[in-house]
């Protein structure tokens, strides 16, 4: 894909601010809402949430580390997305209406861990960090400056699409939490 | 001459007399951060944590004993949002009481002006005590130290609290301990 600086972080910007909006929305659930779990194998709006939480503890730093290490030369303004790190945000993409089903590595598993309180109000304060970071972003070369993934440090993806990754990975699981809660008032 | 009450045992009959009861599950928050501490609590059973939420971790900074006076002591004293959560470790009661009946208690006589102000004092000497603690730099000197105030730690606090409160990983605290 192809498109500019600006247009590709205001892109994620509202996202971002749509996730926020909704998982803020979530703050109202009693607790036993926010633990429903329609089966054993679907998660509950918390297991949804800190998911995100967890990548976002590998993600954030990360981001913010090669923002501070940025390459000097300035953003020429044009954004073109790198072959495998295109092929990982499109994966993540919600497309309109369906959300198809996908295993999560096991690390990022949040089935059966101690989910609480605080899990909604960890992800609100991810977001915040996130927001300033993609602000910062806007003066950096999303091309050339380059982000390792979670799974194995060899793979490193342009900034760019691993900003896009981590955005729409929210959105699809905020998505998903949504759903829970529309499924259960069924 | 019968030996004066200490204020906390007068605070704590106040609490008794007038306070309101309430009950807490393990997990459930007594503050978050955010909203304006109005009450002092005191934990007549369990276990509850003060502790402060950043982007990636829980960071536990005080524990309140079955016994314990204990609150969101800054935003009760300036009415400033908490920037602390406070939650029930284990199954808690608590009796708690208002900032103005506090208030009303400690004006009440010369004698709970005096104690009030000696309360605050020790409390002013713990913290201090708490700010060796952090900057103490031996995980075994850190150790030592809070043990020294709490010899029944292990067997009051789940061990990742104390981790936490200890500043050191589960993995360090592991060691420290079999060393």
């Amino acid at each position: 894909m192809r498109t500019t600086n600006d247009q590709l972080i205001n892109e994620l910007l509202t996202i971002t601010e749509a996730s926020t909006a909704a998982v803020n929305k979530f703050r109202t659930l009693s607790v036993n809402e926010l633990n429903y779990k329609k089966d054993d194998a679907s998660w509950s709006v918390l297991e949804c949430v800190e998911h995100l939480n967890l990548y976002g503890d590998f993600y954030l730093p990360e981001i913010e580390k090669r923002i501070a290490l940025k390459k000097t030369a300035s953003p020429s303004g044009t954004y073109k997305a790198g072959f495998l790190g295109n092929y990982f945000a499109n994966l993540m993409k919600v497309q309109t209406g369906k959300i198809k089903k996908m295993k999560s590595p096991k690390d990022k598993n949040p089935a059966g861990s101690q989910l609480t309180a605080t899990t909604l109000d960890r992800f609100l304060k991810q977001q915040a960090l996130l927001t300033t970071l993609l602000n910062k972003a806007l003066q950096t070369d999303l091309v050339r400056t380059k982000a390792s993934i979670s799974l194995t440090p060899f793979i490193k993806l342009r900034l760019g699409d691993t900003l896009r990754f981590f955005v729409y990975h929210i959105e699809r699981h905020v998505a998903q939490a949504a759903n829970v809660i529309a499924g259960k008032k069924q | 001459m019968q030996q004066p009450q200490s204020f906390f045992e007068k605070l704590k009959g106040l609490m008794e007399s007038s306070g309101v009861e309430k009950n807490f599950s393990k997990g459930d928050l007594l503050i978050r951060e955010g909203e304006v501490e109005k009450h002092v609590y005191h934990v007549t059973s369990g276990l509850v944590r003060v502790f402060l939420l950043s982007e990636f971790e829980e960071l536990t900074i005080r524990f309140g004993y079955q016994g314990s006076i204990i609150n969101s002591l800054s935003s009760f004293i300036t009415g400033k949002p908490s920037e602390f959560y406070i939650d029930a470790i284990r199954k808690t009661t608590v009796r708690m009481i208002t900032r103005e009946q506090l208030l009303a208690l400690i004006n009440e006589s010369d004698e709970n002006r005096q104690q009030y102000i000696h309360t605050i004092e020790i409390a002013v000497t713990q913290q201090i005590e708490r700010e060796v603690d952090i900057l103490t730099v031996s995980p075994q000197a850190r150790l030592k130290r809070v043990l020294e105030r709490s010899p029944n730690l292990f067997q009051e606090v789940p061990l990742k609290y104390i981790a936490s409160y200890l500043r050191m990983t589960p993995e360090t605290l592991s060691r420290v301990r079999n060393s």
